[in-house]
Protein backbone atom coordinates (compact mmCIF):
# COMPACT_ATOMS: atom_id res chain seq x y z
CA UNK A 1 0.00 0.00 0.00
CA UNK A 2 2.41 2.32 0.88
CA UNK A 3 4.87 1.70 -1.86
CA UNK A 4 2.69 2.04 -4.25
CA UNK A 5 1.62 5.41 -3.13
CA UNK A 6 5.16 6.56 -3.09
CA UNK A 7 5.47 5.31 -6.82
CA UNK A 8 2.54 7.67 -7.70
CA UNK A 9 4.40 9.95 -5.73
CA UNK A 10 7.32 9.82 -7.81
CA UNK A 11 5.75 9.47 -10.83
CA UNK A 12 4.12 12.84 -10.01
CA UNK A 13 7.58 14.57 -9.20
CA UNK A 14 9.28 13.20 -12.60
CA UNK A 15 6.32 14.60 -14.90
CA UNK A 16 6.04 17.83 -13.11
CA UNK A 17 10.01 18.18 -13.87
CA UNK A 18 9.81 17.04 -17.15
CA UNK A 19 7.48 19.70 -18.12
CA UNK A 20 8.48 22.39 -16.27
CA UNK A 21 11.92 21.86 -18.42
CA UNK A 22 9.88 21.30 -21.34
CA UNK A 23 8.24 25.17 -20.75
CA UNK A 24 11.13 26.62 -19.52
CA UNK A 25 13.31 25.43 -22.68
CA UNK A 26 10.75 26.94 -24.96
CA UNK A 27 10.92 30.07 -23.24
CA UNK A 28 14.72 30.19 -23.39
CA UNK A 29 14.51 30.56 -27.13
CA UNK A 30 11.63 32.77 -27.38
CA UNK A 31 13.10 35.22 -24.60
CA UNK A 32 16.46 34.81 -26.38
CA UNK A 33 15.14 35.70 -29.90
CA UNK A 34 13.31 38.83 -28.22
CA UNK A 35 15.77 39.97 -26.21
CA UNK A 36 18.43 39.65 -29.21
CA UNK A 37 16.24 41.88 -31.51
CA UNK A 38 15.42 44.05 -28.83
CA UNK A 39 19.49 44.72 -27.86
CA UNK A 40 20.73 45.04 -31.71
CA UNK A 41 17.74 46.23 -32.98
CA UNK A 42 17.39 49.65 -30.55
CA UNK A 43 21.04 50.32 -31.02
CA UNK A 44 20.43 50.74 -34.90
CA UNK A 45 17.12 52.31 -34.24
CA UNK A 46 17.37 56.45 -35.20
CA UNK A 47 15.44 58.70 -37.15
CA UNK A 48 16.78 58.65 -40.08
CA UNK A 49 16.33 54.62 -40.64
CA UNK A 50 12.54 56.21 -41.20
CA UNK A 51 13.21 59.56 -43.25
CA UNK A 52 15.72 58.13 -45.53
CA UNK A 53 16.02 56.05 -48.66
CA UNK A 54 19.00 53.18 -48.48
CA UNK A 55 22.80 54.52 -49.38
CA UNK A 56 24.42 52.89 -52.28
CA UNK A 57 25.79 49.73 -51.09
CA UNK A 58 28.01 49.41 -49.37
CA UNK A 59 28.32 53.22 -48.48
CA UNK A 60 26.93 53.76 -44.58
CA UNK A 61 24.03 55.79 -43.65
CA UNK A 62 20.80 55.94 -45.40
CA UNK A 63 17.59 54.23 -44.04
CA UNK A 64 14.26 52.11 -44.99
CA UNK A 65 12.23 54.71 -46.01
CA UNK A 66 10.91 52.76 -48.85
CA UNK A 67 10.56 49.45 -47.20
CA UNK A 68 8.63 50.87 -44.06
CA UNK A 69 6.15 52.62 -46.89
CA UNK A 70 6.14 49.71 -49.12
CA UNK A 71 5.32 47.13 -45.67
CA UNK A 72 2.54 49.51 -44.97
CA UNK A 73 0.75 50.00 -48.48
CA UNK A 74 1.33 45.87 -49.21
CA UNK A 75 -0.56 45.16 -45.44
CA UNK A 76 -3.26 48.03 -45.75
CA UNK A 77 -4.41 46.35 -49.34
CA UNK A 78 -4.48 43.09 -48.32
CA UNK A 79 -6.85 43.89 -45.46
CA UNK A 80 -8.95 46.05 -47.47
CA UNK A 81 -8.92 43.04 -50.09
CA UNK A 82 -9.07 40.26 -47.12
CA UNK A 83 -10.89 41.58 -44.97
CA UNK A 84 -14.09 42.19 -47.06
CA UNK A 85 -14.08 38.79 -48.31
CA UNK A 86 -13.36 36.92 -45.48
CA UNK A 87 -15.92 38.67 -43.17
CA UNK A 88 -19.04 38.15 -45.93
CA UNK A 89 -17.67 34.53 -46.39
CA UNK A 90 -18.19 33.96 -42.45
CA UNK A 91 -21.37 35.80 -43.17
CA UNK A 92 -22.84 33.40 -45.94
CA UNK A 93 -21.38 30.33 -43.92
CA UNK A 94 -23.06 31.23 -40.40
CA UNK A 95 -26.33 32.65 -42.03
CA UNK A 96 -27.46 32.41 -45.28
CA UNK A 97 -25.80 28.64 -45.71
CA UNK A 98 -26.22 27.68 -41.93
CA UNK A 99 -26.62 24.04 -41.14
CA UNK A 100 -26.10 22.77 -44.99
CA UNK A 101 -23.43 20.46 -46.37
CA UNK A 102 -21.61 23.35 -48.37
CA UNK A 103 -20.94 24.94 -45.41
CA UNK A 104 -19.50 22.47 -43.73
CA UNK A 105 -17.25 21.76 -46.81
CA UNK A 106 -15.88 25.40 -47.11
CA UNK A 107 -15.42 25.59 -43.49
CA UNK A 108 -13.72 22.48 -43.98
CA UNK A 109 -11.43 24.01 -46.93
CA UNK A 110 -11.16 26.94 -44.69
CA UNK A 111 -9.08 25.11 -42.15
CA UNK A 112 -7.10 23.72 -44.46
CA UNK A 113 -5.90 26.72 -46.28
CA UNK A 114 -4.77 28.17 -42.85
CA UNK A 115 -2.09 25.55 -42.46
CA UNK A 116 -1.32 26.29 -45.90
CA UNK A 117 2.48 26.88 -45.98
CA UNK A 118 3.02 30.58 -46.98
CA UNK A 119 5.72 30.08 -49.96
CA UNK A 120 2.88 28.24 -51.65
CA UNK A 121 0.50 31.31 -51.65
CA UNK A 122 3.51 32.58 -53.27
CA UNK A 123 4.49 30.33 -56.05
CA UNK A 124 0.44 30.36 -56.50
CA UNK A 125 0.32 34.25 -57.08
CA UNK A 126 3.87 33.74 -58.98
CA UNK A 127 2.23 31.40 -61.83
CA UNK A 128 -1.03 33.00 -62.03
CA UNK A 129 -0.33 36.91 -61.60
CA UNK A 130 3.47 37.96 -62.14
CA UNK A 131 4.42 35.41 -64.84
CA UNK A 132 1.52 36.33 -67.33
CA UNK A 133 2.12 39.75 -66.18
CA UNK A 134 5.52 39.90 -66.66
CA UNK A 135 7.06 41.37 -64.11
CA UNK A 136 6.58 41.37 -60.07
CA UNK A 137 4.33 44.00 -58.49
CA UNK A 138 2.91 45.51 -55.14
CA UNK A 139 -0.28 44.31 -56.02
CA UNK A 140 0.78 40.44 -56.42
CA UNK A 141 2.03 41.17 -52.72
CA UNK A 142 -1.07 42.17 -51.43
CA UNK A 143 -3.27 39.61 -53.08
CA UNK A 144 -0.51 36.62 -51.33
CA UNK A 145 -1.64 38.39 -48.19
CA UNK A 146 -4.73 38.81 -48.54
CA UNK A 147 -5.25 34.60 -49.62
CA UNK A 148 -3.31 34.28 -46.41
CA UNK A 149 -5.71 36.50 -44.08
CA UNK A 150 -8.98 35.19 -45.83
CA UNK A 151 -9.62 31.91 -44.14
CA UNK A 152 -8.47 33.49 -41.10
CA UNK A 153 -10.79 36.17 -41.03
CA UNK A 154 -13.76 33.82 -42.52
CA UNK A 155 -13.52 30.96 -40.06
CA UNK A 156 -13.34 33.86 -36.86
CA UNK A 157 -16.31 35.27 -38.14
CA UNK A 158 -18.33 32.54 -38.78
CA UNK A 159 -17.12 31.57 -35.22
CA UNK A 160 -18.29 35.00 -34.23
CA UNK A 161 -21.65 34.78 -35.36
CA UNK A 162 -22.03 31.12 -34.64
CA UNK A 163 -22.10 32.69 -30.72
CA UNK A 164 -24.77 35.20 -31.16
CA UNK A 165 -28.01 33.51 -29.63
CA UNK A 166 -30.65 32.87 -32.27
CA UNK A 167 -33.44 34.53 -30.21
CA UNK A 168 -32.21 37.84 -30.71
CA UNK A 169 -32.49 37.34 -34.38
CA UNK A 170 -35.87 36.35 -34.03
CA UNK A 171 -36.26 39.11 -31.80
CA UNK A 172 -35.58 41.34 -34.84
CA UNK A 173 -37.09 39.09 -37.54
CA UNK A 174 -40.52 39.84 -34.91
CA UNK A 175 -39.74 43.59 -35.72
CA UNK A 176 -40.11 43.06 -39.27
CA UNK A 177 -36.62 43.47 -40.12
CA UNK A 178 -35.47 41.68 -43.46
CA UNK A 179 -32.73 39.28 -42.97
CA UNK A 180 -29.76 41.61 -44.63
CA UNK A 181 -30.74 44.18 -41.66
CA UNK A 182 -30.86 41.36 -39.23
CA UNK A 183 -27.27 40.84 -40.16
CA UNK A 184 -25.56 44.05 -40.61
CA UNK A 185 -27.97 46.04 -37.67
CA UNK A 186 -28.34 43.53 -34.86
CA UNK A 187 -25.54 40.82 -35.32
CA UNK A 188 -22.60 41.91 -36.67
CA UNK A 189 -23.16 44.55 -33.12
CA UNK A 190 -23.51 41.45 -30.66
CA UNK A 191 -20.14 40.03 -32.98
CA UNK A 192 -18.18 43.24 -33.28
CA UNK A 193 -15.57 42.86 -31.11
CA UNK A 194 -14.82 39.13 -31.56
CA UNK A 195 -14.98 39.82 -35.40
CA UNK A 196 -12.47 43.00 -34.78
CA UNK A 197 -9.70 40.84 -32.94
CA UNK A 198 -9.78 38.06 -35.33
CA UNK A 199 -8.76 41.14 -38.28
CA UNK A 200 -6.07 42.37 -36.01
CA UNK A 201 -4.83 38.89 -35.97
CA UNK A 202 -5.04 38.28 -38.81
CA UNK A 203 -2.96 41.73 -40.28
CA UNK A 204 -0.63 40.52 -37.41
CA UNK A 205 -0.14 36.77 -39.27
CA UNK A 206 0.69 38.51 -42.34
CA UNK A 207 2.56 41.57 -41.77
CA UNK A 208 5.34 38.79 -40.71
CA UNK A 209 5.48 36.96 -43.65
CA UNK A 210 8.71 36.90 -45.87
CA UNK A 211 8.34 33.80 -48.44
CA UNK A 212 4.67 34.95 -50.70
CA UNK A 213 6.56 38.35 -51.07
CA UNK A 214 9.57 37.08 -52.47
CA UNK A 215 7.74 35.79 -55.28
CA UNK A 216 5.80 38.32 -55.73
CA UNK A 217 6.42 42.11 -54.59
CA UNK A 218 9.75 41.10 -54.59
CA UNK A 219 12.04 44.40 -53.93
CA UNK A 220 12.84 47.67 -54.90
CA UNK A 221 16.02 49.61 -54.09
CA UNK A 222 14.06 53.19 -54.49
CA UNK A 223 11.24 54.87 -52.87
CA UNK A 224 8.58 54.10 -54.83
CA UNK A 225 4.25 54.27 -54.18
CA UNK A 226 3.36 52.68 -57.69
CA UNK A 227 1.83 49.39 -56.67
CA UNK A 228 1.78 48.29 -60.04
CA UNK A 229 5.92 48.05 -59.81
CA UNK A 230 7.86 45.97 -57.35
CA UNK A 231 8.04 47.01 -54.01
CA UNK A 232 10.10 46.94 -50.97
CA UNK A 233 8.92 45.29 -47.98
CA UNK A 234 10.09 45.01 -44.38
CA UNK A 235 10.57 41.53 -44.31
CA UNK A 236 12.09 40.85 -47.60
CA UNK A 237 14.37 43.95 -46.69
CA UNK A 238 15.28 41.74 -43.54
CA UNK A 239 16.19 38.47 -45.72
CA UNK A 240 18.11 40.52 -48.01
CA UNK A 241 20.10 42.72 -45.53
CA UNK A 242 20.62 39.83 -42.89
CA UNK A 243 22.34 38.10 -46.39
CA UNK A 244 24.57 40.65 -47.62
CA UNK A 245 27.71 41.55 -47.00
CA UNK A 246 28.11 44.84 -45.29
CA UNK A 247 28.21 45.38 -41.59
CA UNK A 248 25.54 48.89 -42.26
CA UNK A 249 22.92 46.23 -43.66
CA UNK A 250 22.98 43.55 -40.40
CA UNK A 251 22.45 47.08 -38.07
CA UNK A 252 19.72 48.12 -40.59
CA UNK A 253 18.00 44.50 -40.94
CA UNK A 254 18.30 44.13 -37.15
CA UNK A 255 16.36 48.03 -36.54
CA UNK A 256 13.39 46.28 -39.39
CA UNK A 257 13.08 43.29 -37.33
CA UNK A 258 12.48 45.27 -33.98
CA UNK A 259 9.87 47.55 -35.90
CA UNK A 260 8.03 44.64 -37.27
CA UNK A 261 8.18 42.38 -33.83
CA UNK A 262 6.89 45.43 -31.96
CA UNK A 263 4.27 46.21 -34.18
CA UNK A 264 3.13 42.91 -34.47
CA UNK A 265 2.85 42.46 -30.77
CA UNK A 266 1.17 45.97 -30.24
CA UNK A 267 -1.34 44.50 -33.41
CA UNK A 268 -1.88 40.99 -30.84
CA UNK A 269 -1.66 43.17 -27.30
CA UNK A 270 -4.63 45.42 -28.62
CA UNK A 271 -6.86 41.88 -29.99
CA UNK A 272 -6.08 40.83 -26.31
CA UNK A 273 -7.31 43.61 -24.64
CA UNK A 274 -10.21 43.48 -26.91
CA UNK A 275 -11.55 40.15 -25.93
CA UNK A 276 -10.44 40.86 -22.34
CA UNK A 277 -12.46 44.52 -22.47
CA UNK A 278 -15.61 42.61 -24.01
CA UNK A 279 -15.88 39.93 -21.69
CA UNK A 280 -14.66 41.47 -18.34
CA UNK B 1 -71.70 42.28 -25.84
CA UNK B 2 -70.81 43.01 -29.56
CA UNK B 3 -66.87 42.09 -29.58
CA UNK B 4 -64.90 41.89 -32.97
CA UNK B 5 -62.68 38.94 -34.01
CA UNK B 6 -59.28 40.30 -34.84
CA UNK B 7 -57.76 36.74 -36.03
CA UNK B 8 -59.84 33.45 -36.78
CA UNK B 9 -57.83 30.24 -36.79
CA UNK B 10 -59.76 27.63 -38.93
CA UNK B 11 -58.62 24.06 -39.37
CA UNK B 12 -55.13 24.59 -38.65
CA UNK B 13 -52.33 22.15 -38.37
CA UNK B 14 -49.00 22.76 -38.23
CA UNK B 15 -45.91 19.94 -39.24
CA UNK B 16 -42.80 20.59 -37.81
CA UNK B 17 -39.59 19.77 -40.96
CA UNK B 18 -39.52 16.24 -39.47
CA UNK B 19 -43.07 15.58 -40.26
CA UNK B 20 -43.98 15.70 -36.58
CA UNK B 21 -47.80 16.56 -36.52
CA UNK B 22 -47.38 19.67 -33.82
CA UNK B 23 -51.20 20.97 -34.40
CA UNK B 24 -53.89 19.33 -34.89
CA UNK B 25 -57.26 20.88 -36.42
CA UNK B 26 -57.41 24.03 -33.92
CA UNK B 27 -60.13 26.56 -34.43
CA UNK B 28 -60.16 29.47 -32.13
CA UNK B 29 -61.06 33.32 -32.29
CA UNK B 30 -59.09 36.08 -30.96
CA UNK B 31 -61.39 38.90 -29.34
CA UNK B 32 -59.80 42.37 -30.44
CA UNK B 33 -58.36 44.44 -27.90
CA UNK B 34 -58.80 41.45 -24.80
CA UNK B 35 -55.92 39.07 -23.41
CA UNK B 36 -56.35 35.66 -24.69
CA UNK B 37 -54.35 33.16 -22.87
CA UNK B 38 -53.08 29.77 -23.91
CA UNK B 39 -52.36 27.19 -21.38
CA UNK B 40 -51.29 23.84 -21.01
CA UNK B 41 -49.05 21.47 -20.08
CA UNK B 42 -45.11 21.45 -21.97
CA UNK B 43 -45.30 19.90 -25.34
CA UNK B 44 -49.06 21.01 -25.94
CA UNK B 45 -48.67 23.22 -28.87
CA UNK B 46 -49.05 26.41 -27.22
CA UNK B 47 -45.82 28.37 -28.22
CA UNK B 48 -46.31 26.54 -31.70
CA UNK B 49 -49.08 27.69 -31.89
CA UNK B 50 -48.03 31.42 -31.04
CA UNK B 51 -45.56 31.39 -33.55
CA UNK B 52 -47.94 30.62 -36.08
CA UNK B 53 -49.83 34.22 -35.78
CA UNK B 54 -46.30 36.03 -37.28
CA UNK B 55 -45.22 33.02 -39.17
CA UNK B 56 -41.73 32.69 -37.10
CA UNK B 57 -42.12 29.03 -38.43
CA UNK B 58 -40.98 30.42 -41.93
CA UNK B 59 -37.36 31.02 -40.16
CA UNK B 60 -36.63 27.17 -40.79
CA UNK B 61 -37.05 25.56 -44.02
CA UNK B 62 -39.30 22.18 -43.76
CA UNK B 63 -42.08 23.54 -41.50
CA UNK B 64 -45.51 23.60 -43.26
CA UNK B 65 -49.16 25.13 -42.68
CA UNK B 66 -52.24 23.97 -43.40
CA UNK B 67 -55.54 25.70 -42.94
CA UNK B 68 -55.88 29.57 -42.30
CA UNK B 69 -55.65 32.32 -40.19
CA UNK B 70 -57.73 35.21 -40.68
CA UNK B 71 -56.21 38.74 -39.71
CA UNK B 72 -58.97 41.14 -40.07
CA UNK B 73 -59.59 39.69 -43.83
CA UNK B 74 -56.46 38.38 -45.80
CA UNK B 75 -55.56 34.48 -44.46
CA UNK B 76 -51.93 34.95 -43.30
CA UNK B 77 -51.13 31.63 -43.85
CA UNK B 78 -51.50 32.39 -47.86
CA UNK B 79 -47.83 32.03 -49.47
CA UNK B 80 -48.46 35.83 -50.82
CA UNK B 81 -48.18 36.92 -47.02
CA UNK B 82 -45.47 39.84 -47.05
CA UNK B 83 -44.20 38.49 -43.66
CA UNK B 84 -42.47 41.67 -43.56
CA UNK B 85 -45.53 43.92 -43.08
CA UNK B 86 -47.52 40.89 -41.26
CA UNK B 87 -44.67 41.03 -38.51
CA UNK B 88 -44.48 44.68 -37.91
CA UNK B 89 -48.74 44.48 -37.45
CA UNK B 90 -48.00 41.59 -34.96
CA UNK B 91 -45.16 41.59 -32.73
CA UNK B 92 -43.75 39.53 -30.71
CA UNK B 93 -42.55 39.34 -26.35
CA UNK B 94 -39.92 36.11 -26.12
CA UNK B 95 -39.64 34.75 -23.10
CA UNK B 96 -35.75 35.89 -22.36
CA UNK B 97 -35.75 39.07 -22.09
CA UNK B 98 -33.83 40.15 -26.20
CA UNK B 99 -32.63 43.83 -26.37
CA UNK B 100 -30.47 44.48 -29.08
CA UNK B 101 -26.67 45.22 -28.59
CA UNK B 102 -27.62 49.33 -28.63
CA UNK B 103 -28.48 51.98 -26.32
CA UNK B 104 -31.79 51.62 -25.17
CA UNK B 105 -33.00 54.59 -27.25
CA UNK B 106 -31.73 52.91 -30.34
CA UNK B 107 -33.58 49.38 -29.25
CA UNK B 108 -36.97 51.42 -29.12
CA UNK B 109 -36.07 53.50 -32.34
CA UNK B 110 -34.89 50.16 -34.40
CA UNK B 111 -38.58 49.05 -35.38
CA UNK B 112 -39.88 52.71 -36.24
CA UNK B 113 -36.44 53.23 -38.29
CA UNK B 114 -37.34 49.74 -39.87
CA UNK B 115 -40.76 51.51 -41.12
CA UNK B 116 -38.53 54.49 -42.73
CA UNK B 117 -39.27 57.15 -39.54
CA UNK B 118 -36.00 58.97 -39.26
CA UNK B 119 -36.46 62.23 -37.49
CA UNK B 120 -34.82 62.59 -34.69
CA UNK B 121 -37.67 64.63 -33.66
CA UNK B 122 -40.68 62.01 -34.29
CA UNK B 123 -38.09 59.40 -32.74
CA UNK B 124 -37.65 60.62 -30.04
CA UNK B 125 -41.53 61.83 -29.11
CA UNK B 126 -42.09 57.89 -30.16
CA UNK B 127 -39.36 56.61 -28.12
CA UNK B 128 -40.36 58.61 -25.04
CA UNK B 129 -44.09 57.57 -25.73
CA UNK B 130 -43.45 53.49 -26.12
CA UNK B 131 -41.09 54.11 -22.59
CA UNK B 132 -44.04 55.66 -20.49
CA UNK B 133 -46.21 53.01 -22.53
CA UNK B 134 -44.29 50.40 -20.98
CA UNK B 135 -43.76 51.74 -17.86
CA UNK B 136 -39.94 52.30 -17.67
CA UNK B 137 -39.73 55.80 -19.01
CA UNK B 138 -38.99 56.96 -15.50
CA UNK B 139 -36.32 54.32 -14.40
CA UNK B 140 -34.71 55.42 -18.13
CA UNK B 141 -35.49 58.91 -19.13
CA UNK B 142 -31.37 59.87 -17.61
CA UNK B 143 -29.86 56.64 -19.54
CA UNK B 144 -31.37 56.47 -22.66
CA UNK B 145 -28.11 56.88 -23.89
CA UNK B 146 -26.61 54.02 -21.93
CA UNK B 147 -26.54 50.38 -23.13
CA UNK B 148 -29.78 48.24 -22.96
CA UNK B 149 -27.64 45.37 -20.95
CA UNK B 150 -27.08 47.44 -18.19
CA UNK B 151 -30.62 47.25 -17.37
CA UNK B 152 -31.94 44.64 -15.04
CA UNK B 153 -33.67 41.53 -16.12
CA UNK B 154 -36.95 42.49 -15.53
CA UNK B 155 -36.24 46.60 -17.30
CA UNK B 156 -34.75 44.89 -20.23
CA UNK B 157 -38.53 42.51 -20.56
CA UNK B 158 -40.38 45.77 -20.18
CA UNK B 159 -37.83 47.82 -23.02
CA UNK B 160 -38.76 44.66 -24.92
CA UNK B 161 -42.60 45.68 -24.67
CA UNK B 162 -41.80 49.33 -25.55
CA UNK B 163 -39.97 48.01 -28.35
CA UNK B 164 -42.73 46.05 -29.84
CA UNK B 165 -45.11 48.60 -28.57
CA UNK B 166 -43.47 51.69 -30.56
CA UNK B 167 -44.72 50.46 -34.05
CA UNK B 168 -47.77 50.17 -33.10
CA UNK B 169 -48.62 46.76 -33.73
CA UNK B 170 -52.44 45.43 -33.85
CA UNK B 171 -51.43 42.82 -31.76
CA UNK B 172 -48.95 41.16 -29.56
CA UNK B 173 -47.87 37.73 -28.56
CA UNK B 174 -46.30 37.20 -25.83
CA UNK B 175 -44.67 33.85 -24.97
CA UNK B 176 -44.05 33.15 -21.72
CA UNK B 177 -43.07 36.73 -20.67
CA UNK B 178 -42.31 36.79 -17.12
CA UNK B 179 -41.26 33.01 -17.02
CA UNK B 180 -37.46 34.11 -16.37
CA UNK B 181 -38.23 37.04 -14.11
CA UNK B 182 -38.61 37.68 -10.28
CA UNK B 183 -41.91 38.11 -8.83
CA UNK B 184 -41.99 42.09 -8.74
CA UNK B 185 -40.87 42.35 -12.39
CA UNK B 186 -43.37 40.16 -13.29
CA UNK B 187 -46.40 42.02 -11.25
CA UNK B 188 -44.92 44.91 -12.84
CA UNK B 189 -45.52 43.33 -16.55
CA UNK B 190 -48.65 42.11 -15.27
CA UNK B 191 -50.21 45.48 -14.64
CA UNK B 192 -48.87 46.54 -17.87
CA UNK B 193 -51.70 44.36 -19.95
CA UNK B 194 -54.05 45.81 -18.49
CA UNK B 195 -52.59 49.24 -19.33
CA UNK B 196 -52.39 48.17 -23.07
CA UNK B 197 -54.71 45.99 -23.89
CA UNK B 198 -56.96 49.35 -24.91
CA UNK B 199 -54.59 49.54 -27.68
CA UNK B 200 -53.63 45.91 -28.74
CA UNK B 201 -54.72 42.36 -28.82
CA UNK B 202 -52.79 40.20 -26.65
CA UNK B 203 -52.02 36.28 -26.91
CA UNK B 204 -49.83 34.93 -24.04
CA UNK B 205 -48.83 31.53 -23.56
CA UNK B 206 -47.93 30.99 -20.14
CA UNK B 207 -47.34 27.94 -17.81
CA UNK B 208 -48.42 29.67 -14.96
CA UNK B 209 -52.63 29.02 -14.38
CA UNK B 210 -52.57 31.65 -11.54
CA UNK B 211 -51.13 34.52 -14.02
CA UNK B 212 -53.79 33.73 -17.31
CA UNK B 213 -56.89 34.04 -14.50
CA UNK B 214 -55.54 37.03 -13.30
CA UNK B 215 -54.71 38.81 -16.58
CA UNK B 216 -56.74 37.01 -19.32
CA UNK B 217 -60.10 37.04 -21.08
CA UNK B 218 -60.63 34.33 -22.60
CA UNK B 219 -58.31 30.99 -22.47
CA UNK B 220 -57.57 28.32 -24.49
CA UNK B 221 -56.40 24.95 -23.12
CA UNK B 222 -54.21 23.14 -25.10
CA UNK B 223 -53.12 19.45 -24.96
CA UNK B 224 -51.10 17.01 -27.02
CA UNK B 225 -51.49 19.63 -29.95
CA UNK B 226 -55.02 19.96 -30.02
CA UNK B 227 -57.34 22.75 -28.58
CA UNK B 228 -58.90 21.03 -25.47
CA UNK B 229 -61.49 24.27 -24.89
CA UNK B 230 -61.60 27.74 -25.54
CA UNK B 231 -64.06 30.01 -23.42
CA UNK B 232 -64.36 33.02 -21.38
CA UNK B 233 -61.70 32.54 -18.49
CA UNK B 234 -64.21 32.81 -16.20
CA UNK B 235 -65.73 29.72 -17.49
CA UNK B 236 -62.12 27.84 -18.37
CA UNK B 237 -61.60 28.64 -14.51
CA UNK B 238 -64.89 27.88 -12.50
CA UNK B 239 -67.17 25.85 -14.81
CA UNK B 240 -64.84 24.03 -17.74
CA UNK B 241 -67.13 22.13 -19.81
CA UNK B 242 -64.31 19.17 -20.34
CA UNK B 243 -63.08 17.12 -17.51
CA UNK B 244 -59.67 17.30 -19.20
CA UNK B 245 -59.99 20.98 -18.42
CA UNK B 246 -60.90 20.69 -14.90
CA UNK B 247 -58.07 18.15 -14.18
CA UNK B 248 -55.76 20.50 -15.57
CA UNK B 249 -56.92 24.07 -13.86
CA UNK B 250 -57.17 22.31 -10.49
CA UNK B 251 -53.67 21.29 -10.87
CA UNK B 252 -54.68 16.94 -10.95
CA UNK B 253 -51.58 17.01 -13.71
CA UNK B 254 -49.92 19.03 -15.90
Amino acid sequence: MMTHERKRRIEGIIALTFSTLAAFLGLFWLVFILGDVLIHGVKALNLNLFLNDPAPAGVDGGGLRNAFVGQLMITICATLIGVPVGVLGGTFLAEYARGRTIARIISILADIMVSVPSIVIGTFIYAVMVKPIGHFSGWAGAIALAIIMVPVVLRTTEDMLSLVPWTIREAAFALGAPYHKVITQVVYRAAATGILTGILLSIARVAGETAPLLFTSFNNAYYSLNMNQPISSLTVTIFQYAMGPYDSWHSQAWAAAFVITIFILLLTITGRLIIKWRYR
Amino acid sequence: MLEQIELRVKGLNFYYSGGIHALKQINLPVHSKQVTALIGPSGCGKTTLLRCFNRMHDLYPGNRYEGEIHFVKDNILSPDTDLINLRSRIGMVFQKPTPFPMTIFDNIAYGLKLKGINKRAELSERVERALQHAALWDEAKDKLNSSAYDLSGGQQQRLVIARALAVNPEVLLFDEPTSALDPISTSKIEELFDKIKKDVTIIIVTHNMQQAARISDWTGFMMLGELVEFDTTDKIFTAPAEKLTEDYVTGRFG
